[in-house]
């Protein structure tokens, strides 16, 4: 049986590995999903990183603990990454509404059902994307060229994300009270633990 | 006769000092390491709390919080049998915290209206974090329990091996007329019973099925100090430190 010093190992009862070779295993990944937080009510959302999650409502709890844990937030938002569509990048005093083409006219028809699209902007190159505002489009090349009449003025922009309002969760404005208790708990910050001149005193009564 | 305010406290604090201690116990250990983070920070959480209570307890002249938590036998204890069980499979604790949890987001948003109003005021303080605590275990509940065969198989059976003690949460104490009367609390029974609707919506959105709960007497005992034989070797544990060091900062 695998011996540890922890007890809680050693309640386990693990087996030891066995010493014959082993197939390894192959990665068993979760899907990824995009987080944007809210730093503070009113404040636009913006791009905090991924997670891997098995569905948007776990990707929400994984989101809380990832990102909410040890920073100021009021709201959240998670949204499959698969669900983002986004321009190319270009330069950092430039607007990549500049080079997007115009897409070419819509084919007679029955007009295609347009919905929500959220947009977001890239300023700078190494800062998060951030969310600037919806438009109603039929499509994600729609919701662009929507966005660059909307929003085309503000610059620079470096890069556009693009991504349908039906796929994003959102936090729960009534369950805004989650996010209200961070700052007291410094417990949660290695700096709170002040034990390096115990450290310290230890080795030099131990060298 | 106790004050039934002490009474009510110590039943809390102990609940969330022994289930915050438990939970702990899957830090690093976790399925996954996101997962592993949110459980441990709920614990983490938990025990938060039951400082919190204990102090209150500090207030109303009972000794310090440290030395309430760290230098009680298992005898000495109030809190129910549900919350001292062994960490068993992630299913166990999962459902564990699921049903324990509803109870709490329950208990304290009526105690945001006690007729106490210093325990009011941390009740409205610890709220926003139950409430996630909840929204955890539904989120799990549902995702695991609409899965695979063998989630499901391994859910119903901590189902079926905790809710005896689960119904244990709200065993009475001689205090309940006093604590009901002086508006301290609305009871078990009305905390019981809305507790019970809780649950059962979120179970029936999954392939679990709560049992009939009329047919099963609670493991009760906890409140009155009647203990698993799993509770004296938690308390070692945790004491561990304290009685090594008692001036120990942490």
């Amino acid at each position: 049986m695998l011996s540890s010093l922890d007890p809680r190992i050693a309640r386990l009862a693990l087996p030891d590995a066995p010493a014959a070779l082993q197939p390894k295993a192959a990665f068993d990944q979760f899907e990824t999903y995009e987080v944007f937080h809210q730093k503070k009510d009113g404040a636009p959302f913006s791009y905090v990183g991924p997670v891997h999650a098995p569905s948007a409502d776990v990707a929400f709890l994984f989101a809380k603990e990832q990102y909410s844990r040890r920073a100021a937030c009021s709201g959240m938002w998670v949204v499959p990454t698969s669900a983002i569509s986004l321009t190319r990048y270009v330069g950092d005093q430039e607007s990549v509404y500049d080079v997007v083409p115009t897409p070419a006219p819509e084919a007679p028809g029955v007009p295609a059902e347009s919905e929500d699209y959220l947009i977001f902007h890239l300023k700078k190159r190494g800062k998060a994307h951030t969310h600037v505002g919806a438009v109603q489009a039929t499509s994600a090349a729609d919701a662009l060229e929507q966005a660059k009449r909307a929003f085309g003025e503000q610059r620079p922009v470096v890069n556009v994300w693009v991504m349908r309002r039906a796929d994003v969760l959102t936090s729960e404005l009534e369950d805004r009270d989650i996010w209200s208790t961070t700052p007291e708990k410094k417990y949660r910050d290695a700096i709170a633990y002040k034990v390096q001149d115990r450290i310290d005193r230890f080795k030099q009564e131990h060298s | 006769m106790i004050d039934p305010k002490k009474d009510l406290l110590y039943r809390l604090a102990d609940d969330q000092l022994i289930l915050g201690h438990r939970n702990s116990e899957w830090n690093g250990l976790g399925p996954i390491l996101e997962e592993d983070i949110a459980f441990s920070s709920m614990a983490q959480d938990k025990l938060g709390h039951a400082l919190q209570l204990y102090s209150l307890l500090h207030e109303l002249g009972e000794a310090e919080p440290d030395t309430v938590a760290f230098t009680r036998n298992a005898g000495q204890f109030h809190c129910c049998q549900l919350v001292e069980l062994p960490i068993g499979d992630y299913a166990f604790s999962l459902m564990r915290h699921f049903l324990f949890d509803h109870a709490e987001l329950l208990r304290f948003e009526a105690l945001t209206a006690s007729s106490y109003e210093p325990l009011a005021q941390v009740a409205r303080k610890l709220k926003g974090e139950l409430k996630y605590h909840v929204l955890h275990a539904n989120t799990w509940i549902r995702q695991l329990g609409t899965s695979t065969d063998e989630a499901i198989e391994k859910l119903q059976a901590a189902l079926d091996l905790t809710l005896p003690y689960a119904l244990a949460l709200f065993e009475k104490t001689e205090a309940e007329p006093a604590i009901i009367a002086e508006g301290i609390f609305i009871g078990e029974d009305a905390l019981r019973q809305q507790w019970l609707e809780n649950i059962s919506r979120v179970l029936s959105q999954t392939a679990l099925e709560l049992p009939d709960v009329t047919t099963i007497s609670p493991v009760e005992g906890g409140r009155h100090g009647v203990h698993t034989e799993f509770l004296q070797p938690l308390l070692d544990e945790m004491a561990e430190v304290f009685r090594l060091d008692p001036t120990a900062d942490w």
